[in-house]
């Protein structure tokens, strides 16, 4: 039933506007970052990692909270639309899988802006002809625990998007959440705060250093976390009036 | 138009937007001031220093304010499908007007909230001497020129596309760009030209000899020159947004 949800949600993504953003908007970080590493390339001497914080430091901060505001507004604006609700929440199917199938769904296109925004900084490296080894092992953490903390974002950002009618008020909420998250990573809480976890997992500011609480607490917490607010949705879904 | 008005403040009763824009200025209040005003240098040139520091959160934040504000009222009829009857009653053009007239007057308000707000906590953490007002009221005529762009461009979008997504998108687009824009000094075309870079291309107060090793040691802070052409650029594009968006939207099937 999930695989048919999930199916259902891509039908309702299909010639949306969503994917045209999602192949442009990494591309500009990308362009724009790497002229800002060449103008700075006798302080930024750490090839890779440097060019790496170039193209995510804002994404991770701004930018990537704005675009999964929008990608969870959006997976739920047909259902809010034109009391689509009636429809959704009548149909034979158990109400928390509708939940979870847009997480899941909203967690797709996370993880593929993570892997194009890896794909973006291989091509940029090569262009420049950036001669040190691929951090092939790094980059690939640093999307996969990005999107982790991305899951997180959007199991709350699905929550709020499906009480609040308005398309732009949860992309509002998102981009607050993105600097609060901003602020709980100052003051060296990233790894508990929901929205500072994506930011924290893609390791904008510090690409070298390793998670300093190690890679497993920061698993458990996302995962606590996406469990916590998957129950939260599925129940809240459960209880929503028709 | 002041009837219209009037039909747009009702419209927007219990939809919170004001709030939001609040909402979405304290936050960036909140980016802007956060920080440590304890240093001498800091406490010496703190009035010019925020003038220094404050562009690159405007940049941020005023654009995401004029693309809520205006989908939010854009959106209240589009999600109703209630264009086409509107038309019926009133002159296309008025509506768009009416529409811009209440979100930009709005976004301005808050942009005046804004800078306010900046005197008055420079006051009580008490920066040297007293605020330098030309500079202050220079900084708030570019900071309302460049969002009044925004706006007439975000507005123009809202109106024109029933998928507010395409107005979100544009709009995180081009913040996007205009934030890069400014730490891209060889580039200044690109923030004189796109709109989300104005608050970049207007900043004029600059800090030099700053060095990560000796900090604010050798720094000082000092009056750049903006170019001429960025003011006649705004203008021309204040008349060509509101004059394309009106025309499409008087010309848009309902």
């Amino acid at each position: 039933m999930l695989l048919r949800l999930i199916r259902a949600e891509r039908m309702k993504l299909k010639r949306s506007p969503v994917w045209i953003a999602f192949i442009l908007m990494p591309i500009v970080p990308a362009v724009l970052g790497t002229i800002n590493y060449l103008g700075n390339i006798e302080i930024l001497d750490s090839e890779w990692y440097s060019l790496w914080t170039q193209h995510t430091i804002f994404t991770s901060y701004f930018f990537l909270p704005i675009i999964i505001g929008i990608y969870c507004a959006y997976i739920m604006r047909l259902e809010q639309s034109n009391h689509n609700w009636n429809k959704t929440l009548t149909m034979p199917v158990p109400k928390s899988e509708i939940f979870l199938a847009k997480l899941i769904t909203a967690t797709f296109m996370i993880l593929i802006s993570e892997i194009w925004i890896g794909v973006l900084l291989v091509i940029s490296g090569k262009i420049i002809g950036m001669t040190a080894a691929l951090p092939f092992k790094d980059i690939m953490i640093w999307c996969l625990f990005g999107s982790l903390g991305g899951m997180v974002m959007a199991s709350v950002q699905l929550i709020i998007s499906m009480f609040i009618k308005s398309f732009a008020l949860p992309i509002g909420i998102s981009l607050a959440g993105g600097i609060s998250g901003l602020v709980f990573l100052a003051k060296n809480l990233g790894h508990i705060w929901p929205y500072s976890l994506m930011a924290y997992g893609m390791r904008s500011n510090s690409p070298q250093q390793m998670i300093e609480s190690g890679y497993l607490p920061y698993v458990i917490i996302c995962i606590t976390y996406i469990a916590l607010f998957s129950i939260a949705g599925g129940t809240l879904m459960n209880r929503k009036e028709l | 138009m002041i009837k219209l008005l009037r039909c747009e403040l009702l419209k927007m009763r219990h939809k919170y937007i004001f709030l939001t824009l609040l909402a979405i200025t304290a936050a960036g209040l909140v980016f802007s001031l956060y920080g440590d005003y304890s240093g001498e240098f800091i406490q010496k040139n703190g009035w010019c220093m925020m003038l220094y520091q404050l562009p690159l959160a405007n940049g941020i934040f005023f654009p995401i304010a004029c693309l809520v504000i205006s989908s939010r009222l854009a959106d209240t009829e589009h999600k109703a499908s209630s264009y086409k009857q509107l038309f019926t009653l009133e002159k296309r053009g008025r509506i768009y007007d009416a529409k811009l007239m209440t979100g930009l007057s709005m976004t301005l308000l808050s942009v005046l909230i804004y800078w306010s707000v900046l005197l008055v906590f420079g006051k009580i953490i008490r920066f040297y001497g007293e605020p330098p007002m030309e500079l202050y009221l220079r900084y708030l005529a570019c900071t309302a020129a460049a969002t009044a762009v925004l706006y007439i461009l975000q507005h123009g979008i809202s109106m024109l596309f029933k998928n507010q997504a395409v107005s979100f998108f544009t709009g995180a687009i081009g913040t996007f760009i205009g934030v890069f824009s400014m730490f891209l000094p060889q580039l200044p075309l690109l923030r004189q030209l796109i709109p989300w870079g104005f608050y970049g291309a207007l900043q004029f107060m600059g800090l030099y000899g700053w060095t990560s090793e000796e900090r604010y040691a050798n720094a000082y802070l000092k009056i750049m020159s903006v170019d001429p052409a960025v003011y006649v650029i705004i203008a021309v594009y204040i008349i060509l947004f509101y004059a394309l968006g009106k025309y499409l939207f008087c010309r848009k099937e309902t």
